[in-house]
């Protein structure tokens, strides 16, 4: 699906964990920071729970990026959750060579509650960064304007 | 008038393939085809994987003589690797193909081929097949399901896994035979041997005296004849040298890995699967009137070529039959006969490694180390000779695969059985299931094993009808 | 009054058809409660009519119909279809079937690269070789049955287990819910877990530590030995009636050949994230793609992987 990279506005879903990152994107909510409406926010209970299969279902499944966003190492509500997070990272990075998608793709950041703007920072360089690389060849027409119920086929016959 | 007839699938064999007959204006047969159906692409997808998982690959070639990869794969492992295996490591390994032998032996004759002398090649379809000879003779079926599955069983005890097994390793096998196991399996193998004696006794007196005529007969030909043999000229299924035998009864025998040497691949525009013969004869037919290069393998081939049998019942059973069809003996449903004779030899070959003592020592394999080579391994599998013939690089990961599978080699000849046996059998525009089912007999008598001959991409079989005029001209092309 | 039964068989080995002859003298009295309307293996029933003039290809009804191996050609699809259209239970035998199987490893690389090797090699021959259009079209990767047709039961194994066959006809003949193992390999794996740690990886050159004639339960966890096993992210049930796992019987770790823990799940996936969260680097697992997905390769977890910067075909 041929797409002029000028007009291509990637999906990205980003994992936020509740202690943390997604807090931190609350407040640049209410700080007003602006940040590109790209990304949906999941909030999770911790970057560590996040099995790598979600990420690349999500990958497979249309989205043009995955952010995963945690805490600063050592300030982990559950301990080591963010450590386990940076171990499957390493996974996924792995993983993505033997699907065939670019690296560039999926990030894991670490974002503090108090880090308002630094969120905005992050989001801001995934887009560009995902922009650069172009759609995902997974991509589903009309997905962009999706609702996150509405169920996607990708079943069987693309890929 | 002239017709095409498709007979698919044909039944009772493994794997798949049709035959096609082409029916001139008198309705007399003016050609055949066996087209093989399935590509799987082994020797493709094999490259870049880890040699030594290749035993665990390549079983998947075949769910009914998974053994005979299993093994063959180990022996061309072995050989990349240079390493020999131990005592109880190869004496395992024989010692599995003989049981997985008896195994596959009483499988072909009882549950696919046999209906057709049990219940007769003109019964109905709904009885011509195991259901309707546990009707017919529920005693004889109840000890056959019974005594397969031993045999089954026999190869768990061993290998931990009977179907797709996994203990062949680089260098030997993965685990020991403990002696309370070896007293087991030893008492299991005396149930074979009785079935394989009763079997025998059976089929010599109640089915190939019935169906002499048949034997005579049926998609009856002449070509040379390919096995393994020990260097003493007896006949061994586990390793040893090709033999290499023409019509006329003269050999040549020559180390397994020179088998380029020996053996070309023809190929025929109407099928992907290749054509294996004779490279000395010079050129490939397998025109009825002259053939030219064609061998056959298989059980047959390999009671040809053996001088003798290291086992005693086996050997009697062998002279009784060269005093009754001569060496080498040509008619097709022999191989049936054959096959039995080779059902007693494993049987009792059971017994021979499973009371050596070599067989319960605890060092079953060697520990190897990857290097750039090429190995090959050679053995006979039930349904003929089996090649694998691997090259790695430095790491021990696969760069090329070739693999040379029993029923490939009997590509032609099961061709040129089935032309001679439509020809036979159809005429003037008459046939029925009956006849048709005859020339399938001349398919089932050489046990084929279609999944294997076709494991590869580039070797494997395609299935194309090409619908020719009385003229010779093609007039339609129908492609599955 | 029997019920019918209809058999086929795809992209097989025979290996799921040698497991039902493993159930042994039992089988008889499920024979005596069937009649097999077709099942070319085991019986002469023709897809074509029985003198081979059909113009197209038929199946009779059947109550249930089993089918093993995956889709690989067009004519594989055509059957499925059939078959489904004719069955009214229908089931998935065997891993092929069920995710793909190991022919699904074919889906590591493209159609096109298939074939270019097919006319590449095929150049020693009078013809000129077969035209393009005459070649029985192979689908452009191989799929599992569900993929093709819906599926009322998956019976999943490289083979399955005789135990599993008998339960699934079982049920249907006494019309109660199949009850399959559900969980992992490891659930079933009497060896020992000591330490979840795994910082290396070795390959099976060299042989497991274990005391030749000492119970199962003496030997140390192969994963913890170092030896690369799928158990954590495969489906139980292979050794049969809860026994010691077939592979881990021989001492060899397992392949994953009874296929994914769920409908959807990714043995790579789960297998690697799995190996990192205990200390493995994930880039030490050796031909990661062709080993953790070996029996699962349909469904959209096996792909040919594009040329850098490249779409795919």
């Amino acid at each position: 699906m041929k797409m002029d990279q000028d007009e291509f506005e990637p999906l990205i879903v980003a994992l936020c964990c509740y202690w943390c990152s997604y807090t931190g994107a609350d407040l640049a909510g209410t700080s007003r920071i602006q940040y590109p409406p790209n990304i949906r926010i999941v909030r999770v209970q911790c970057s560590g729970m996040i099995h790598p299969s979600l990420v690349i279902e999500a990958l497979t499944g249309g989205a043009d990026g995955v952010l995963i966003c945690g805490c600063h190492p050592g300030d982990c509500h559950y301990l080591d959750g963010n450590m386990r997070a940076k171990a499957r990272a390493e996974a996924i990075d792995v993983m993505l060579q033997d699907f065939g998608i670019e690296a560039e793709r999926f990030r894991l950041k670490w974002v503090s509650a108090s880090e308002g703007a630094r969120f905005a920072q992050v989001v801001s360089e995934m887009v560009e960064q995902v922009k650069k690389v172009g759609p995902s060849r997974f991509r589903v027409p009309g997905l962009m304007n999706a609702h996150f119920t509405k169920e996607v086929d990708h079943g069987g016959s693309t890929g | 008038m002239s017709r095409t007839l498709v007979i698919q699938p044909v039944t009772r064999v493994e794997g798949h393939a049709k035959v096609t007959i082409q029916l001139d204006e008198a309705g007399n047969v003016s050609d055949t085809h066996v087209n093989v159906i399935e590509l799987r692409g082994f020797e493709k997808f094999c490259v870049g994987r880890p040699v030594e998982e290749m035993p665990r690959i390549t079983t998947r070639i075949c769910g009914v003589c998974p053994w005979s990869h299993h093994l063959a794969s180990g022996k061309a492992i072995d050989a990349v690797f240079g390493v020999v295996p131990s005592p109880a490591g190869r004496k395992l390994r024989e010692l599995c193909n003989s049981i997985a032998f008896i195994e596959e032996h009483i499988l072909h004759f009882y549950f696919l081929a046999g209906a057709d002398f049990l219940m007769g090649p003109d019964a109905d379809p709904s009885v011509r097949n195991v259901i309707g000879i546990i009707g017919k003779f529920p005693e004889v079926a109840r000890r056959v399901m019974a005594t397969r599955q031993i045999a089954a069983r026999m190869l768990e005890i061993i290998a931990g896994k009977s179907i797709h097994p996994e203990a062949v390793v680089p260098g030997g096998f993965s685990k020991p035979l403990l002696p309370s196991e070896r007293d087991q399996v030893r008492t299991m193998a005396g149930e074979c041997l009785e079935l394989a004696r009763f079997t025998i006794d059976f089929a010599r007196k109640n089915v190939f005296p019935q169906y002499l005529d048949t034997v005579n007969s049926l998609g009856v030909i002449e070509t040379g004849f390919l096995g393994t043999v020990k260097e003493n000229g007896a006949l061994n299924l586990y390793d040893g040298n090709l033999r290499l035998m023409s019509k006329d009864g003269s050999f040549v025998d020559f180390e397994y890995d020179r088998y380029t040497d020996f053996i070309c691949e023809h190929i025929e525009p109407w099928s992907y699967m290749k054509f294996p013969y004779d490279r000395r004869a010079g050129h490939f037919s397998m025109d009825p009137a002259r053939p030219n290069g064609i061998y056959r393998t298989n059980s047959l081939a390999r009671i040809n070529v053996c001088d003798y049998f290291e086992t005693p019942l086996a050997q009697a059973e062998l002279e009784d039959f060269r005093k009754l069809f001569g060496r080498p003996a040509q008619l097709t449903l022999l191989y049936h006969w054959a096959r039995l004779i080779e059902l007693l030899y494993n049987a009792e070959n059971v017994f021979r490694l499973i009371d050596d003592p070599d067989i319960t020592d605890i060092e079953t394999r060697k520990t190897v180390v990857p290097r750039a080579a090429r190995g090959v391994g050679c053995l006979e599998a039930p349904r003929g000779t089996l090649i694998h013939d691997y090259t790695t690089d430095a790491e021990g990961i696969l760069t090329n695969v070739n693999l040379i599978v029993g029923t490939t080699h009997n590509n032609a000849p099961i061709n040129m059985s089935v032309r001679q046996a439509a020809n036979a059998s159809i005429k003037n525009g008459k046939y029925d299931q009956g006849i048709l089912n005859r020339v399938e007999m001349a398919i089932r008598a050489y046990d084929p094993c279609f999944s294997c001959a076709t494991h590869a991409i580039d070797s494997g079989g395609l299935v194309r009808i090409d619908i020719y005029d009385c003229s010779g001209r093609l007039i339609d092309s129908i492609a599955n | 009054m029997a019920v019918r039964l209809a058999e086929e068989w795809l992209t097989i080995c025979g290996g799921c058809e040698v497991t039902i002859l493993d159930v042994g003298e039992p089988l008889l009295e499920i024979l005596a409660k069937l009649e097999i309307v077709h099942m070319p293996v085991l019986m002469d029933h023709k897809l074509y009519g029985q003198t081979g003039e059909g113009a197209q290809m038929e199946v009779p009804l059947a109550d249930v119909g089993i089918i093993s191996g995956g889709i690989r050609n067009k004519e594989h699809k055509h059957l499925a279809e059939e078959m489904r259209k004719k069955s009214g239970f229908l089931i998935a035998m065997g891993s092929c079937a069920c995710y793909g199987g190991l022919p699904a490893l074919a889906n590591l690389s493209t159609v096109g690269d298939l074939l270019e090797k097919v006319y590449h090699e095929s150049v020693s021959t009078e013809s000129d070789g077969l035209p393009h259009e005459n070649i029985p079209e192979l689908t452009d990767r191989v799929y599992a049955l569900d993929e093709i047709v819906p599926v009322d039961l998956k019976l999943p194994g490289c083979p399955p287990t005789p135990e599993i066959f008998v339960e699934a006809v079982s049920a249907l003949l006494q019309n109660r819910p199949v009850n399959l193992p559900t969980k992992s390999v490891c659930d079933e794996c009497p060896t020992v877990r000591e330490k979840k740690v795994v910082t290396s990886l070795r390959r099976t050159l060299e042989p497991a530590e274990f005391s030749p004639g000492a119970p199962m339960n003496s030997v140390r966890c192969l994963m913890e030995q170092g030896f690369l096993c799928l158990g954590p992210a495969t489906k139980a049930g292979c050794g049969g009636d809860g026994r010691t796992p077939r592979c881990i019987r021989a001492y060899m770790p397992c392949r994953g050949c009874f296929g994914p823990l769920a409908d959807g799940a990714n043995p790579m996936v789960d297998m690697t994230g799995a190996l990192a969260s205990v200390g493995l680097e994930p880039g030490k697992i050796p031909d990661r793609a062709a080993t953790l997905n070996r029996f699962a390769g349909a469904q959209g977890r096996l792909r040919p992987i594009p040329p850098k910067g490249g779409v795919p075909s």
